[in-house]
């Protein structure tokens, strides 16, 4: 197994430049995922990476090698593909035994080795079938089935779990995060789902426009957004960003948020001066219904059972969600107040950048 | 449903369909009727659609008047697989080039392949002469093979082209990944993966070969061992009367083998035209 070094990447298709100077450094066994809004480049860098697509600048190390000019083959690295890119004439056997015919493997080790990956992803039943006889699922089985055989380095995954339906996915996703656990191996996996990208990776890299917004682990990724672009993408239900203009700056920073109400927050002060605007950013989650705070009209209601999700408005028509206990005491429609402790907020500037908290959560390991 | 049709929009489709079928069928219809009926019966006035003189003498017959009948049958055949299989095998990896492979002036190249497809091959009759005599290949089968494959490899490449496109091209990708070269690749996945175009193309190509012999046999070829049916039906026509009825037998029992292909390959024909065959 390997660590993986991006150095200075940039990919340019003409004119269009999707990749900027993407440099990162994934460590052994680590599990990178990709995520960001589709457009961002995190395909094209996973198939950079791949060597499908060539980076029109930088280089790629895997290990202690420079493989920048390496067939995939060379490379160490195995792909998943979003369609399984499954082989539909040939049975399931064949299709996991593929790479291995390629290498023209003697017969004994390739079935043996068939027969170990088919063992670890329950497919030892399935291996005379056809694809086309399988489940979403299963066929995911097989496409993971093919990259293993190899013993890869790296595990390259292109959004695996896009074409299966909701239920399946999560199944799936405590699959793979099994997998990597038990394969111990480096993966790198692209989605723009920020729930896959919370629940499996030990490290995020959120990309945005072909650059680097954040790369850091979930946690921290929560508690400390390096942008707006992150906060916002990060997190279920989104962030909710509400303008405000700064009253004070001395020791904490005052503001009085869009609607009228006052708070003086924990943050970084630095580089902010009195009358600038900038965002507060409220987690949906870190409000809850008081005496003191934002008065929001709720437009919608949405109760999960356990808990409530609001839709609604404050001050000039900004949009505010809030996510309730299950049985609040709310009604579509009405007005509620709800209270938010300083601590929880996030201070963005108007370049998106975001002001340092002086009060966060401990990360946890 | 989308396949409920009322009353009345079944009624216009069978009359259409019966029109158009009406159309294309009878000339062979009336072929069959004419290969039945004895030669002096032929040109009988008024016209008798339905009479008691059928009779299958002209299909024994006609063996007897050409001798030569199999042999030019077997000419036919021979010369059109042949024709099919040397086009099939420039057209694959050439349309699979064009499929997948980017290089220089490859849209203009295309384009010249179809604008060469507007000629006839009429138009190429005198230089293709002095070329094929050049050559030394006149009256011999190369003759009626060489001008077919050469005529025949433009329509093949855009035909299977727009087949291939259709395989995703992941399926490549995970094999190129896998340390598969191109040629395993398009011998392992993309070929297998074609089986319902390819046939589509060969199907196409003999069709075509079949269909443009005439042309060649009769300009290239004064070989009478080597003709192909078409050129060979000419021995019906006599220095005093053509026997009419024989050649029409001869014309259905040269057709007849084709046919029966035809009928054989009829489903993989849909097939590979409805489907895309590769379930993403």
């Amino acid at each position: 197994m390997a660590t993986l070094n991006l150095n200075a990447i940039n990919k340019s298709f003409g004119s269009a430049k999707v990749l900027h100077d993407i440099s990162l450094a994934i460590e052994d066994k680590e599990f990178v995922v990709f995520v960001g809004p589709s457009g961002c480049g995190k395909s094209t860098l996973l198939r950079i990476i791949a060597g499908l697509e060539e980076s029109t600048s930088g280089s790629i190390q895997i290990g202690d090698e420079d493989v920048s000019n390496a067939a995939p083959v060379d490379r160490g690295i195995s792909m998943v593909f979003q369609s399984y890119a499954l082989y539909p004439h040939l049975s399931v056997y064949e299709n996991i035994a593929f790479p291995l015919r390629v290498q023209k493997m003697p017969k004994e080790e390739l079935e043996e080795r068939v027969q170990r990956a088919a063992g670890i992803l329950q497919l030892t039943e399935k291996l005379d079938l056809k694809p086309g006889q399988l489940s979403g699922g299963q066929r995911q089985r097989v496409a993971i089935g093919r990259s293993i055989v190899r013993n890869p380095k790296v595990f390259l995954f292109d959004e695996p779990l896009s074409n299966l339906d909701a239920a399946l996915r999560g199944d799936m996703r405590v699959e793979l995060s099994q997998l990597h656990s038990q394969l111990d191996a480096t993966m790198v996996y692209v989605t723009h789902d920020q729930v896959e990208a919370m629940t499996m990776a030990d490290r995020i890299v959120v990309l945005n426009g072909g650059k680097v917004e954040q790369f850091g682990s979930p946690m921290e990724l929560y508690h400390h957004p390096a942008t707006k672009f992150v906060a916002g993408f990060i997190g279920q239900p989104n962030m909710n960003f509400v303008p405000a203009t700064v009253l004070e700056t001395t020791g904490a920073l005052t503001v009085e948020l869009d609607g009228g109400h006052k708070m003086s927050l924990p943050v970084d002060t630095a580089g902010v001066r009195k009358g600038d605007t900038v965002e507060v950013g409220i987690r949906p989650e870190h409000v809850t219904l008081g005496d003191d705070g934002l008065d929001i009209t709720v437009n919608v209601l949405e109760r999960l059972g356990g808990i409530s999700i609001t839709y609604g408005t404050i001050g000039n028509g900004t949009r505010f969600c809030a996510s309730l206990s299950g049985d609040a005491p709310i009604q579509q429609g009405k007005n509620m107040r709800l209270t938010v402790a300083p601590e929880d907020c996030h201070v963005f500037q108007s370049n998106g950048n975001v002001l340092r908290r002086k009060s966060a959560p401990a990360l946890v390991a | 449903m989308m396949d409920r049709y009322t009353k009345l929009q079944l009624v216009g489709i069978y009359a259409a369909l019966a029109v158009f079928l009406t159309f294309i069928l009878l000339p062979f219809f009336e072929m069959f009727m004419a290969s039945l009926r004895p030669l002096e019966h032929l040109f009988r006035s008024p016209y008798q659609f339905w009479s008691d003189d059928f009779s299958l003498q002209a299909y024994k017959d006609m063996w007897v008047t050409v001798p030569l009948l199999g042999r030019y049958i077997f000419n036919s055949i021979f010369i059109a697989t042949s024709v099919t299989v040397i086009t099939m095998v420039f057209v694959v990896p050439a349309a699979y080039a064009y499929a997948r492979l980017e290089f220089p002036f490859k849209n203009i190249s295309l384009g010249i392949f179809l604008g060469v497809n507007m000629f006839t091959g009429a138009v190429l009759l005198i230089p293709l002469y002095r070329v094929l005599r050049t050559m030394g290949l006149l009256n011999t089968y190369w003759a009626m093979i060489v001008p077919g494959v050469a005529f025949l490899i433009p329509t093949g490449i855009w035909l299977l082209r727009s087949y291939l496109e259709k395989i995703p091209r992941e399926l490549e990708e995970a094999a190129f990944v896998d340390g598969a070269s191109r040629m395993y690749t398009l011998r392992r996945v993309v070929l297998p993966l074609a089986v319902p175009g390819l046939i589509v193309v060969s199907v196409a190509v003999f069709i075509g070969a079949y269909a443009q012999q005439f042309l060649f046999a009769i300009t290239f070829n004064q070989t009478r061992e080597l003709q192909p049916l078409p050129a060979g039906l000419f021995e019906f026509i006599g220095y005093q009367s053509v026997t009419w009825n024989e050649m029409m037998a001869a014309a259905l029992v040269g057709v007849l083998p084709v046919m029966l292909i035809f009928l054989f390959l009829q489903k993989y024909l849909v097939a590979g035209l409805t489907a895309g065959a590769v379930k993403e």
